[in-house]
C-alpha cells in the first residue's frame, strides 16, 4: 500500500510537470499579446512596447518557463498581469466560491442520482424506469448554460426568490451567500445527476443478477437490506469511478455557470485571463485544476480498497 | 440515500423563500461589461477603467459636458493671449479624496509624469507639444507650448489627463485618488467596484448618490435577467439592439438610445492589391448600402455615416449621401480598375463585438452582388488586436472606433488602414496648428470631403449609445461626447 501511494505520488509530480509545461507552451502559441489586448485600439507603438518590457514579455521563452516553474515550485505562481496581484491569492480568493458551489452541485448530483438510478433498476423495463431513462436523457442534451438561464428566469425573473447572479461574499452571511450558489449549483448538478443516474441503474442492475443477491433473498432478507447491503455497496465501484471523473468536470461546468451568474469563481478567473491573455493566472488556474482532478482519481483509487476489502494495492 | 433527499429539497425551498433584500434608495447597481484591467487611467487606455473611474471619481482641469462642449473644471477658466501659453487658474478649496487640498503643484506633476517615458503613460504623445509647466502660486499654473496646438484643451480633457495627488501614484491601479463626486471604497476582484459619495465634493448639491456598485456581468442574458430581476438599476454598456427592442416593451424601464462618438467602418488595407487602387475602394463604398447594414447589425438603431467625423464633433458635416448605394456603378468602377469579374477577398471579424460579425454577414452578401466575393473569418479579439490591428495581416476588417478626435489616425501612414495621403496628412497637421475655429472648421471640411474622396475605408455608422435604466432613475448623460459614465447627477426621482 505505502509503495503503491509512493509510486502515485511519483506519477502525480510527473503528470503535473508535463501539464506545466504544455499549459505554458500553449498560452503562447496561441495568437494575441496580453500587451496589445490592455491597449486595445488605443496608444502608440512604443508605449505598447514599454508595457510589453515592463511585462516582461520579451525576455526568451526558456527564461520565462524556468523563472515561472521555480516560482511555482516555491509556492509563487507569479503575479495577474491584469490584477497586479499574486495568482496564488486570487485563485484562494476564489476557490471561496467555487469549491462551495462544486460540493453543493456535488451533493445535489449524488442526492438525485442515487435514489433514481437505484429506482430504475429495480422496476426494470417497467413505466418507472422508463420515465426515469427519458429524464436522464432529456438532462444530459441541455447544455448547463441554458439551464442556468431556465432557472434564472423562474426562480429570479418570475419568482423574484432568488437573485439572478452575483456573490456578496461570505462576510455578507453564509445563509445569503449559499442561495447566491443555488441555483448555478442545481443546474450545475442536475446535468451530472443525468450521467451518474444512467451509471447507477446499470450498475445495481448488474450486481442484481448475481448470485449472492438471489441466495440473499431465498435466505428471507428484507428487499431494502438487499439493495443496501448487498447491491448497492457492490455496485458502488463503477458508480464512484464516474462519481470521480464527474466531480473533475463539474469544475469545467462552473466555467460556463460562473458566466451565467456572474459569480467571481475560478472558472470566470479563468475565461477573464483568457481573454485578457493574464498568462500567469491562466497557467496557474490550469495547473490548479490539473492537480485538483489529478487529487481527486488518486482518492478514488484509494477508495476502491475501502468499499472493497478484497482489493489490495501491491 | 432515502434519507437525503428529501432533506435537500427541504433545504433548498428554505434558501428559497427567504426574502430578498429590498433596494434602498440613494443607492445604485451599475451593470458593468468588463472587469477593468487596473484602475489606473494614466497607465490603461482600456474604456472599461475610464467607464467607472474618468468623472466619477479622477477629473482633469478641463471636462467635456454632456453635450460635448469643452467647460472649465478644476480650472475655473483658463486664459491664453498667443496659444502658446495657456493659464489655468484653479477652483479654491478642492480637495482630493485624502483630504488634502488641490495645488498647482499637483497639476504640474501629473502633467509632468504623463510626458515622462519612463511611466508609460498611454497617451504621452498628446503632451509632446509641451514645453515648460510653470506654476506661479498655489492656485495659478502656466502651460509653455513650444508650437501652437489646436488639440492642447482637447489633450487637457482626455482621461490620461486627470489630476490626483502625488502621494498616492503607487495605488492608484488597485486604488485609485481624486477629486471626483465619488469616493473609491473597494474592489472585490471579478465581481464589482464600489464607489460612495464624496462629502466634500467641490460642486455643490452633487453628486445625488450615496453609494454606487459596478458590478461586473459579461453575458448579455445574465445582464437582462439581473435586469428584470431587479438585482440591477442600470445597464450603460453591453446590450444589443435586440435586447433593447425587448426591454422597451417592459414598463418597469426607459431604454436611453443617444449619440456616440464610436465610428463603425470597414477598413480596407490600403498597401495591399486590390485595395490599394482607390476606383476599387470607391467601388466597395458604391457597393455597400449602410442603411442595411444598420438594420441588420443594429436593428436600425444608430446613424449612417459618410466619414469618420462623427456627429458629435463640431465641426461634423453630414457627408452620408455623398457616395449613395449605387451597385451599377460599383460594377463599373471595378471593371476600370481591371476587376470586371470582381475578386475573391477575406473579411476577418472578431466576434468580440457582435456588432462586427452581423455587419459582416449583409456586407458580404451586398457585395456579392457586385462580384466581390467575401470569405468571413472570425477571429478571437486578442488575435484581432495582434494580426489585424498591429501588423495590419488583413484584406477587409470590421471594428468601431471609439475615441473622439480620431481623424487623426488617417494622418498616420502606419496606423492599420496604411492609408498614405501627402495632401490628408498635410491639411491634418495644418488643422493641429490652426486655433481660428472658422478657419480649423474649413480644414476640417475639406479633410471631410477628401475623405469621401480617397475613400480609404468604408463608414459604415455611428455605434448608438443604448443603456436600460429602471424607471425612476434620472439623470444618465444622452449622447457620449466622450468615453465616461458620469454618474454624478443621476438620482432616483423623489415620488419613488
Amino acid at each position: 500500500m505505502r509503495r503503491y501511494v509512493a509510486r502515485r505520488v511519483a506519477a502525480l509530480v510527473a503528470t503535473l510537470f508535463v501539464v506545466s509545461a504544455l499549459v505554458f507552451v500553449v498560452v503562447r502559441v496561441l495568437p494575441g499579446d496580453p500587451a496589445a489586448i490592455i491597449m486595445g485600439t488605443e496608444g502608440s507603438r512604443e508605449a505598447l512596447e514599454r508595457l510589453r518590457h515592463s511585462m516582461g514579455l520579451d525576455r526568451p521563452l526558456t527564461v520565462q518557463y524556468v523563472e515561472w516553474m521555480g516560482g511555482a515550485l516555491r509556492g509563487d505562481l507569479g503575479r495577474s498581469l491584469q490584477y497586479d496581484l499574486p495568482v496564488g491569492t486570487l485563485i484562494a480568493s476564489r476557490l471561496t466560491v467555487t469549491v462551495p458551489l462544486a460540493l453543493m452541485a456535488a451533493l445535489f448530483m449524488v442526492a438525485a442520482a442515487i435514489p433514481l438510478g437505484l429506482y430504475a433498476a429495480t422496476h426494470h423495463r417497467r413505466a418507472g424506469d422508463y420515465v426515469t431513462m427519458v429524464l436522464s436523457q432529456i438532462g444530459i442534451s441541455i447544455p448547463q448554460f441554458w439551464a442556468g438561464l431556465l432557472l434564472i428566469l423562474v426562480f429570479s425573473v418570475s419568482l423574484g426568490w432568488v437573485r439572478s447572479g452575483g456573490f456578496d461574499g461570505w462576510s455578507s452571511g453564509a445563509g445569503a451567500a449559499l442561495r447566491s450558489l443555488l441555483l448555478p449549483a442545481i443546474a450545475l448538478g442536475l446535468f451530472q445527476a443525468a450521467v451518474l443516474v444512467r451509471a447507477t441503474r446499470s450498475a445495481v442492475l448488474d450486481v442484481l443478477g448475481e448470485d449472492y443477491v438471489r441466495t440473499a433473498r431465498a435466505k428471507g432478507v428484507s428487499e431494502r437490506r438487499v439493495l443496501t447491503r448487498h447491491t448497492l455497496r457492490n455496485a458502488l465501484i463503477p458508480i464512484v469511478t464516474v462519481a470521480g471523473v464527474q466531480l473533475g468536470q463539474l469544475l469545467a461546468g462552473a466555467i460556463v455557470l460562473e458566466s451565467v451568474f456572474a459569480l467571481p469563481g475560478l472558472g470566470r478567473l479563468a475565461l477573464g485571463a483568457i481573454s485578457a491573455r493574464d498568462l500567469p493566472v491562466v497557467q496557474g488556474v490550469a495547473l490548479f485544476i490539473a492537480s485538483t482532478i489529478v487529487v481527486i482519481n488518486f482518492a478514488v483509487d484509494l477508495a476502491y480498497s475501502v468499499l472493497d476489502p478484497r482489493i489490495r494495492y501491491e | 440515500m432515502r434519507r437525503i433527499a428529501p432533506l435537500v429539497v427541504v433545504l433548498v425551498v428554505l434558501m428559497m423563500a427567504a426574502p430578498a433584500p429590498a433596494q434602498a434608495p440613494n443607492r445604485l447597481i451599475v451593470q458593468s461589461q468588463a472587469e477593468p484591467p487596473g484602475l489606473d487611467m494614466t497607465a490603461t487606455p482600456a474604456t472599461a477603467t475610464s467607464g467607472i473611474v474618468f468623472y466619477n471619481v479622477q477629473e482633469g482641469l478641463v471636462k467635456v459636458d454632456r453635450h460635448g462642449k469643452l467647460v472649465p473644471w478644476l480650472a475655473e477658466r483658463w486664459h491664453t493671449s498667443d496659444n502658446r501659453n495657456y493659464t489655468f487658474f484653479l477652483k479654491k478649496g478642492v480637495r482630493f479624496h485624502n483630504g488634502r487640498e488641490l495645488k498647482a503643484a499637483d497639476v504640474k506633476y501629473a502633467f509632468e509624469r504623463a510626458m515622462n517615458p519612463e511611466t508609460k503613460h498611454p497617451y504621452a504623445k498628446d503632451y509632446e507639444s509641451i514645453g515648460d509647466i510653470i506654476v506661479k502660486d498655489d492656485s495659478t499654473v502656466t502651460f509653455a507650448l513650444k508650437s501652437v496646438n489646436a488639440s492642447f484643451l482637447q489633450n487637457v480633457a482626455r482621461s490620461g489627463s486627470v489630476i490626483y495627488p502625488r502621494e498616492a501614484v503607487e495605488t492608484m491601479k488597485s486604488a485609485p485618488i481624486g477629486t471626483g463626486p465619488f469616493r473609491f471604497e473597494e474592489w472585490v476582484r471579478g465581481d464589482r467596484i464600489v464607489l460612495v459619495r464624496n462629502p466634500d465634493y467641490h460642486v455643490k448639491g452633487l453628486p445625488k448618490l450615496e453609494h454606487v456598485t459596478f458590478r461586473f456581468i459579461t453575458d448579455p442574458n445574465a445582464v437582462l435577467a439581473a435586469l428584470k430581476a431587479g438585482d440591477i438599476d442600470v445597464s450603460l454598456f453591453g446590450l444589443g439592439p435586440e435586447h433593447v427592442q425587448e426591454v422597451q416593451k417592459d414598463p418597469r424601464f426607459q431604454v436611453i438610445v443617444g449619440d456616440t462618438t464610436n465610428d463603425v467602418i470597414l477598413a480596407m488595407n490600403n498597401s495591399h492589391k486590390p485595395y490599394s487602387d482607390v476606383r476599387v475602394r470607391r467601388a466597395m463604398t458604391y457597393g455597400i448600402n449602410k442603411h442595411d447594414v444598420l438594420k441588420g447589425a443594429m436593428f436600425g438603431l444608430g446613424k449612417v455615416l459618410g466619414t469618420n467625423v462623427d456627429p458629435l464633433n463640431p465641426y461634423y458635416v453630414d457627408m452620408s449621401n455623398a457616395m449613395p448605394y449605387d451597385p451599377a456603378k460599383a460594377k463599373q468602377l471595378l471593371a476600370e480598375a481591371g476587376y470586371p469579374n470582381g475578386f475573391d477577398t477575406a473579411l476577418k471579424v472578431s466576434p468580440q463585438y457582435y456588432y462586427t460579425v452581423r455587419s459582416a454577414e449583409v456586407i458580404a452578401d451586398n457585395l456579392k452582388k457586385v462580384g466581390v466575393r467575401v470569405k468571413i473569418e472570425q477571429i478571437e479579439w486578442g488575435q484581432w488586436l495582434s494580426r489585424v490591428f498591429r501588423e495590419a495581416d488583413y484584406d477587409l476588417t470590421i471594428i468601431g472606433h471609439a475615441e473622439a478626435w480620431d481623424i487623426k489616425n488617417y494622418a498616420n501612414p502606419k496606423y492599420y488602414f496604411r492609408y498614405d495621403s501627402a495632401k490628408f496628412q498635410e491639411l491634418f497637421a495644418k488643422s493641429e496648428t490652426t486655433v481660428d475655429d472658422k478657419a480649423r472648421r474649413d480644414l476640417y471640411l475639406q479633410m471631410q470631403k477628401l475623405m469621401v474622396e480617397d475613400a480609404p475605408v468604408v463608414w459604415l455608422f455611428m455605434h448608438p449609445r443604448l443603456a436600460v435604466a429602471k424607471k425612476g432613475l434620472q439623470g444618465f448623460w444622452k449622447d457620449l461626447p466622450v468615453s465616461a459614465a458620469d454618474l454624478s447627477e443621476v438620482a432616483w426621482t423623489p415620488t419613488k
